[in-house]
């Protein structure tokens, strides 16, 4: 028989109605509440007559009501674009611009007006959440339509879309909940990222699916670690997921130990390297727990390959593998051609199988041409990472191909910061180039300027006029710490500004 | 004694790019230079190298904000 994902978790509201699904601050939701939403919101979304299997925006933070309406979407046969609410107003608008969505939901308030589409506000939103109604589930997103959208940042300041399928999402879930990892029955994850980051489906679908609990850190949690750190030890969590960075802060706290938490057995990893140096601490703190790191592009369905850490993997590489590729799922080593590379040497990664996106970037073909295609009749994806396969299957990551970085687990295209950076008003000329620490993270963006004339006194406050200004159009984790004045950029031979070597300049030490 | 100031300045170096050995009472926020991540970082190397351990539940930036009061801090667990 078929799994459907949506049935199975409407079920436990049959099975065991009064589970806690949802713990977010001093809010508890049982699996009940999450069907009687949910239903309550499909049908009202029914009754508006949108356009089959088109997208509706949710916009919003992490509360009850964001899943609830996830899964209203999907019940009614549309898609959702998650777009949380730190991001800035000029992304908001762009994503829906882009996406062209039939209909916003503001789970939270919205910061500006979106036009001509219809929007379900904040008020409206509870009101209809709390109608009681009879509803079947007839039409819901299915097989290879699309289930979610999530936008990263794209190279020339626009945003692009991922459209993940309802297959790719059911084979990832599978995957997460079968025997690779090993979890327990009765899961209770830690739900760390915004719903924009595509991490956060590593916790929400499997969780849900099972039947299990969402510990969810709060805006208020994670401002404020003496917070955080009182809170934590109550969450009983038994499956921790989230990015490295976030990982890193838990560690400089004395009591994030198995002692203090001797239920967590698991740690699944995702969204940016995990360095040899936070494997090597957790282990210390967490000996008996089962620590995987795992790899996967948006484009992919939050990850695809995973392997569990060990003490000897630790002392034996410099940069932790990424793993084995998951069932369903295949990868390759190929050169700048397209060509495969068959001899073990390194090259650029392509992924091909059940999770890789088959629309690609919504309303975007000639970015979807670039990176998508086919290959022996299967949904294929060019990473743009440099990797190397074992001879058992074993995949090294050893960086980007392009100027697409990691930073604190966030995907940051530097073109797109340097357009974004290069449209303000005191900027002449600039281009943004990452700084490595000796764990090969970027620490720092640094940003170098060939400024207008201006009135200021000195670089400390055009730096500090330039940075506030980047705040209107930019993501916070996208601008450059570092701002250092030039009079001019180096030039390669075509004319363009030599990124390459800049980056050689600013990690030279 | 210098060893720490050693060690931290190659901290600091290794984070920012910048040799602050010559301004060690160079404010690391006021230029937004160490944001709340940097400052993980930071933590962590010190805890990682030098054995420091610096709850960051109690962390106080305006105790930590110069590689000066880094360097005193250091040393004072010493």
């Amino acid at each position: 028989m078929k799994t459907d994902l949506i049935d199975v978790i409407d079920s436990y509201a049959k099975t065991k109605p009064d589970d806690v699904v949802y713990h977010y601050n001093d809010q508890i939701n049982t699996y009940l509440d999450l069907k009687h939403y949910s239903d309550a919101l499909a049908k009202h979304l029914d009754e508006m007559r949108l356009p089959n299997n088109r997208p509706i925006l949710v916009f919003g933070d992490k509360s009850f009501a964001m899943i609830a309406t996830f899964l209203a979407v999907i019940k009614s046969g549309h898609s959702y674009i998650p777009v949380d609410v730190d991001s800035p107003d000029e992304r908001l608008i762009l994503i829906n611009k882009i996406a062209q969505p039939v209909a916003v939901i503001a789970v939270d308030d919205l910061p500006v007006n979106l036009g001509e589409v219809p929007v379900i506000s904040a008020p409206t939103l509870s009101d209809i959440f709390q109608q009681p109604v009879d509803y079947q589930v007839t039409h819901a997103v299915s097989d290879d339509q699309t289930f979610y959208i999530i936008f990263t940042s794209g190279t020339t300041g626009v945003p692009k879309g991922v459209e993940i399928s309802y297959n790719n999402l059911l084979s990832f879930v599978t995957w997460i909940v079968g025997t690779d990892f090993n979890l327990p029955e009765n899961l209770q994850m830690l739900q760390q990222p915004a719903y924009s980051f595509d991490l956060s489906v590593m916790s929400l679908y499997p969780t849900l699916f099972k039947g299990g609990t969402l510990h969810v850190l709060s805006k208020k949690m994670t401002d404020n670690f003496l917070v955080l750190f009182t809170a934590l030890p109550t969450l009983s969590i038994n499956v921790w997921v989230s990015t490295p960075s976030f990982i890193n802060i838990c560690l400089l706290e004395p009591s994030f130990n198995s002692t203090n938490y001797p239920q967590l057995k698991h740690f699944l990893f995702c969204g940016e390297e995990l360095t040899t140096r936070t494997a090597r601490m957790l282990k210390q703190k967490f000996p008996q727990a089962h620590i995987f790191n795992t790899y996967g592009p948006t484009e992919s369905t939050v990850a695809i390959t995973q392997v569990e850490i060990t003490n000897e993997m630790i002392n034996e590489f410099d940069r932790l593998p990424i793993g084995y590729i998951m069932p369903g799922m295949h990868a390759r080593i190929i050169d700048d051609d397209g060509n495969p590379i068959l001899d073990g040497s390194q090259g650029e990664l392509q992924i091909f199988g059940t999770s890789v996106s088959h629309n690609g970037y919504i309303n975007n073909p000639e970015k979807t041409k670039k990176v998508f295609s086919i290959i022996h009749g299967q949904n294929a994806y060019r990473t743009g990472d440099i990797a190397k396969i074992r001879q058992d299957g074993l995949i090294q990551y050893f960086g980007r191909r392009d100027f697409q970085v990691k930073m604190n687990g966030y995907r940051i295209e530097l073109e797109d910061v340097a357009i974004l950076v290069g449209k303000q008003k005191y900027v002449k000329q600039t281009a943004v180039v990452p700084k490595y620490n000796a764990q090969h993270q970027v620490s720092v963006l640094i940003a170098y300027i060939v400024p207008n004339e201006n009135h200021f006194n000195s670089e400390l406050e055009l730096t500090a006029a330039i940075k506030r200004d980047l705040k209107e159009s930019m993501m916070s984790y996208m601008i450059p710490q570092k701002i250092i004045y030039r009079k001019s950029l180096p030039l390669s031979k075509n004319g363009k500004i030599d990124i390459k070597s800049m980056i050689n300049e600013a990690n030279s030490q | 004694m210098d060893d720490v100031k050693e060690t931290v300045l190659s901290i600091l170096k290794d984070l920012t790019g910048e040799d602050f050995s010559t301004k060690l009472d160079e404010n690391l926020y006021d230029s937004a230079l160490l944001d709340s991540m940097g400052t993980v970082q930071l933590l962590l190397d010190l805890q990682d190298k030098l054995g420091v351990e610096a709850p960051i539940s109690e962390f106080n930036r305006s105790e930590w904000d110069t590689p000066a009061k880094i360097i005193a801090k250091v040393e004072a667990t010493k």
